[in-house]
């Protein structure tokens, strides 16, 4: 359907939406990342028994902190590339997850904990490209000075497995929500890429047909020039060679037009049965009493040849005034379409009505059809036989 | 002698055209109108037999023109143009046209049509008849044209539904289906596409 292409942008939207289920897919990532390190921070404490005892106190404030980076995660989704560092709606998020992040320490005894609470949701704030992978690293390498000093000053009694654990979930966590959100930006770009080459595209055959159109107009103008130049000069002379170049001159402008018009023209192209019910809808508006029949495999027609067979008879037709009634009918048969066109010709014989005929049956014969008219007091038919695409 | 009135907005046109017409023997043009306003008023005062109208003309274009003025005399009606818009040929020839071609055809033919179109003919140029057969389809409903047509100045959904008599939900329902038929993203931009296609 054509009239799609006049609504820009519409595709670009279409693969948003498909793109989103990407975006879903990499939050969820990241979120799950997150579930993992706060639960394995929650079940740290008191972990010198070796257990995995879970903190309930902990896992709540954890909780609280998985809301807020998954309320600033969010809002990733909206961001800008010249949006500020730190947009009004992610205030609220961050404040909890630094609340959060002072608490920590206290809960668990880490002030490793503290400081992964707290970097995470800064490393997925809005930081401009490259200066994000600056702040990862420096991130990570303060979290692994913090995890370092931190097991240095603990008594080796109190080494937990799970302690281990949380630490490589904290110096780890920074590391791969950015990647998630880096193979994000990626796609995203990917996909703006790809609308801005569409547009290219078509920029590039726009700017073709203007370059056509000048090429053909500037060549016509410059032979109706010189023609229309020579007429002046030889106007005084000899006035039958100067009458001569003005009609030359005018069947340039006809050439010109007629080019003009196939430029405009040439991508257009309509099925069969928009044709048919086009060429009815017609005939009915001029006060004709019309019907098309056409299968439900009109499509498989040859357009080529029967679409200007379509054309000429239909405004031969509306051409001919005082009709009452028309009929059109295409029709597939053994030995393939037959294509018939009756109306009454109230108004006469004027020996005019067969214009175009000519045609048609050259364009016919070319592809091993017959073209038959049948003329009768009250009715006119053209029938048009055309062979299979296949048996030409 | 036929009677002929000339409306055209561009004047060098205009003239060139009354001019060659003036030529041929058995016409006379009686009035030269720059807008589709002028051109009823002095139809209605000269009753011609043939009026010829451009169709791009302020005030009404050529097709209104013909369709306001059928009702009241008995002129035939030749409209030129210069693109003839898709859809248009349709309406002209419900609003009673009797002959459509294109500008870039001579005087000599226009003449033709004029006499013919005068001795109660119909001229469809063929180049015009196949730009209207080679259209694309309208995909709304009947339905779906009439909830873009009463909206296209920018009405409310209330204000569509009572004029249809419809349930406001219903409007939202057309809206919504036309809206995805057409690709677009406001009620506003399906009026633009429907109104530049001729289906409203």
């Amino acid at each position: 359907m054509s009239s799609r292409a006049h609504a820009r942008g519409r595709g670009s939207f279409e693969l948003a939406r498909g793109i989103w289920a990407t975006w879903w897919y990499t939050v969820s990532a990241v979120l799950l990342f997150e579930l993992f390190f706060v639960t394995a921070w929650a079940g740290a404490w008191g972990t010198s028994e070796g257990e995995f005892d879970v903190d309930p106190l902990a896992l709540a404030v954890g909780a609280l902190w998985f809301g807020g980076t998954a309320w600033v995660l969010l809002a990733y989704r909206r961001r800008e590339d010249q949006g500020p560092l730190l947009p009004r709606r992610d205030i609220p998020g961050l404040l909890v997850c630094a609340a959060a992040a002072v608490a920590m320490p206290a809960l668990t005894g880490s002030w490793l904990a503290g400081a992964a609470f707290l970097l995470q949701p800064v490393v997925i704030l809005n930081w401009p490209r490259g200066v994000r992978l600056r702040v990862v690293i420096a991130v990570t390498a303060a979290l692994v000075a913090i995890a370092v000093i931190e097991r240095a000053q603990t008594p080796v009694e109190l080494h937990s497995p799970v302690w281990a654990i949380g630490m490589i979930f904290s110096i780890a966590l920074p590391t791969a929500s950015v990647t998630s959100l880096w193979w994000w930006d990626v796609l995203l770009a990917f996909d703006r890429a790809r609308g801005v080459e569409s547009r290219l595209a078509a920029t590039q055959e726009r700017l073709r047909v203007a370059t056509d159109v000048h090429d053909l107009q500037g060549h016509h103008l410059q032979v109706i020039a010189l023609q229309l130049e020579l007429a002046e000069k030889l106007m005084g002379r000899d006035p039958d060679a100067a009458l001569e170049q003005i009609r030359a001159a005018r069947v340039s402008v006809a050439e010109a037009t007629q080019g003009t018009r196939e430029l405009a023209t040439r991508f257009r192209t309509v099925s069969l049965a928009d044709e048919i019910a086009n060429a009815r809808d017609l005939l009915q508006a001029a006060g004709i009493s019309a019907t098309a029949e056409a299968p439900d495999d009109v499509d498989a027609a040859p357009a080529d040849v029967l679409g200007p067979v379509i054309r000429e008879t239909t405004t031969n037709v509306l051409r001919h005034g005082g009709g009452r009634r028309a009929r059109l009918a295409l029709e597939s048969g053994v030995d393939g379409w037959r294509y018939e066109i009756v109306n009454d010709r109230a108004g006469g014989q004027d020996g005019t009505d067969g214009s175009g005929l000519e045609g048609i049956a050259r364009r016919v014969a070319e592809a091993g059809g017959s073209l038959d008219v049948r003329r009768e007091p009250h009715e006119f038919a053209v029938v048009v036989r055309v062979p299979e695409e296949g048996e030409r | 002698m036929i009677r002929v009135l000339l409306a055209d907005d561009e004047a060098m046109i205009r003239s060139a055209l009354a001019a060659l017409l003036r030529l041929e023997e058995d016409i006379d043009v009686v009035a030269e109108c720059a807008d589709g306003t002028e051109a009823i008023a002095r139809a209605l005062e000269l009753e011609p037999d043939v009026c010829v109208l451009d169709l791009e003309m302020p005030g009404a274009d050529g097709v209104d023109v013909a369709a306001q003025l059928s009702r009241r005399i008995a002129s035939r009606f030749v409209v030129v143009t210069r693109h003839a818009r898709p859809g248009v040929l349709r309406r002209a020839l419900s609003s009673g046209v009797a002959g459509f071609l294109p500008k870039s055809r001579g005087a000599d033919e226009v003449a033709q049509v004029v006499r013919k179109v005068a001795a109660g003919g119909r001229y469809v140029d063929p180049e015009i008849a196949a730009d209207a057969l080679t259209d694309v389809r309208c995909p709304l409903t009947p339905r779906e044209l009439d909830v873009l047509r009463v909206g296209r100045r920018g009405e409310t959904t209330g204000q569509i539904a009572r004029t249809l008599s419809l349930a406001p939900g219903t409007v939202r329902n057309h809206v919504s289906v036309v809206l995805g038929k057409l690709g677009v993203e406001t009620r506003q931009q399906a009026v633009l596409i429907a109104e530049e296609k001729g289906w409203i």
